[in-house]
């Protein structure tokens, strides 16, 4: 009896509802990269090569490997907001293994040469590409979360992964359209770590936004 | 009102739309799907309040739903997710006395449940499994769970620990 009160409850709060559109999730998550980019690009200025139109061939590799890793886990997080059992969206995994190889030839690359490029570990521009990737990263990673939360995620700790990778490669994305330098280690090191901590900072914080 | 797969899918879908009819014949469909889906995995007692908490959990994420998509693989995966969530909160509880009923209204649905949740556990190490049918499904003790299963009882809540994580883990993979 009580069950049946509960479903005359549950009827009589009924107000129609808009389903969740994948789609408008990735449009939100989109625009917000196009704003990071754009405030990078206002304040820190775009590379020269680009503005010329003949942007470096490392440029448009990174910066290639980073739109593909997030909207690879972009499209993750957003298939995560509608559950089914017996889905899955696992195309970051093999964008994630092919962004991977910056920081594994960095590693190889300095262990053949037997010496680490201090110019690129301690570089000044390092903090700054940590700092401006975290910075358009979390303004990514909160429009995302809010997103989220219209939704339905069952998966909360890997949806918190992925929302901190989308969120962190979006993020090195628009810092790379200014980063002055072209050298496989300093995107091996600076860049991974930025997209490594905007992953861990993922996983920390946006499991317990979007419980339910 | 017939509520097969197709069905329901038409009705959820003028359930989003306000339609107060369909609604109610999609949640009657529902609480009798999870008092089947539920019983056999956990104690009898708490299968009530689970399907009460998930039917207020469909209702909260109703607009998660996609009416292109079938409608059965979106209420399984809710009522996955709330099942660990409750068999995790149970634990964290650590309540004294559960209840070891196991048997539902229908046999043969009781067994079809078990067949499943045996299928599910499989995933897990055996010393997992082992445990947590003794202590979430069976309704042992911690201590009865050690006896039985030869395991120290810091292991036994180990154990279910590690298994419960790795079945919030298989929610949406299997």
């Amino acid at each position: 009896m009580k069950m049946k009160t509960d479903i005359e409850a549950l009827v009589a709060d009924l107000q129609p509802v808009r389903p969740v559109e994948p789609r408008g999730g990735a449009l939100l998550a989109i625009a917000a990269a196009a704003v990071a980019a754009a405030v990078v690009i206002a304040w820190q200025g775009l590379r020269p090569d680009i503005v010329a139109g003949n942007p470096h061939p490392m440029v448009m590799m990174r910066e290639g490997m980073l739109l593909v890793l997030g909207f690879a886990s972009l499209a993750a997080v957003v298939a995560s907001a509608r559950p089914g059992v017996g889905q899955s969206s696992g195309g970051w995994r093999w964008a994630l293994a092919a962004a991977s190889l910056f920081p594994l030839t960095s590693i190889v690359l300095s262990v053949a040469s037997g010496s680490v490029p201090e110019e690129d570990l301690y570089s000044v521009n390092g903090p700054w590409c940590l700092g401006i990737s975290l910075g358009s990263g979390m303004l990514i990673g909160a429009v995302l979360t809010l997103w989220l939360r219209r939704g339905a995620p069952t998966a909360l700790n890997r949806i918190g992964w992925l929302v901190g990778l989308t969120a962190g490669s979006f993020g090195t994305f628009a810092y790379g359209l200014h980063c002055v330098s072209i050298t496989v280690y300093f995107v091996g090191f600076w860049y991974a770590g930025a997209i490594g901590l905007s992953a861990l900072i993922g996983r920390l914080v946006v499991p317990r936004l979007i419980r339910w | 009102m017939k509520t097969d797969e197709a069905s329901l899918q038409r009705l959820m879908a003028l359930a989003q739309q306000g339609d107060g009819v369909a609604y109610r014949t999609v949640l009657t469909a529902c609480q009798r799907w999870l008092l089947r889906y539920f019983s056999g995995r956990i104690v009898a007692a708490q299968v009530d309040d689970l399907v009460q908490d998930t039917l207020a959990s469909l209702h909260a994420k109703r607009a998660s739903y996609d009416p292109t998509r079938p409608f059965l693989p979106w209420l399984a995966a809710i009522a996955r997710y709330r099942w660990v969530d409750q068999l995790r909160r149970t634990y964290r509880q650590r309540e004294d006395e559960l209840h070891d009923e196991l048997v539902g209204d229908d046999h043969e649905e009781s067994i079809a449940a078990r067949i499943s949740l045996d299928r599910l556990l499989g995933y897990l190490p055996e010393r997992q499994a082992h445990v947590i049918r003794l202590v979430k499904i069976d309704g042992h003790s911690v201590a009865e769970a050690a006896l039985r299963s030869g395991q120290s009882e810091p292991l036994v809540k180990v154990n279910i620990h590690r298994g419960l994580k790795k079945l919030a883990a298989l929610i949406e993979s299997e």
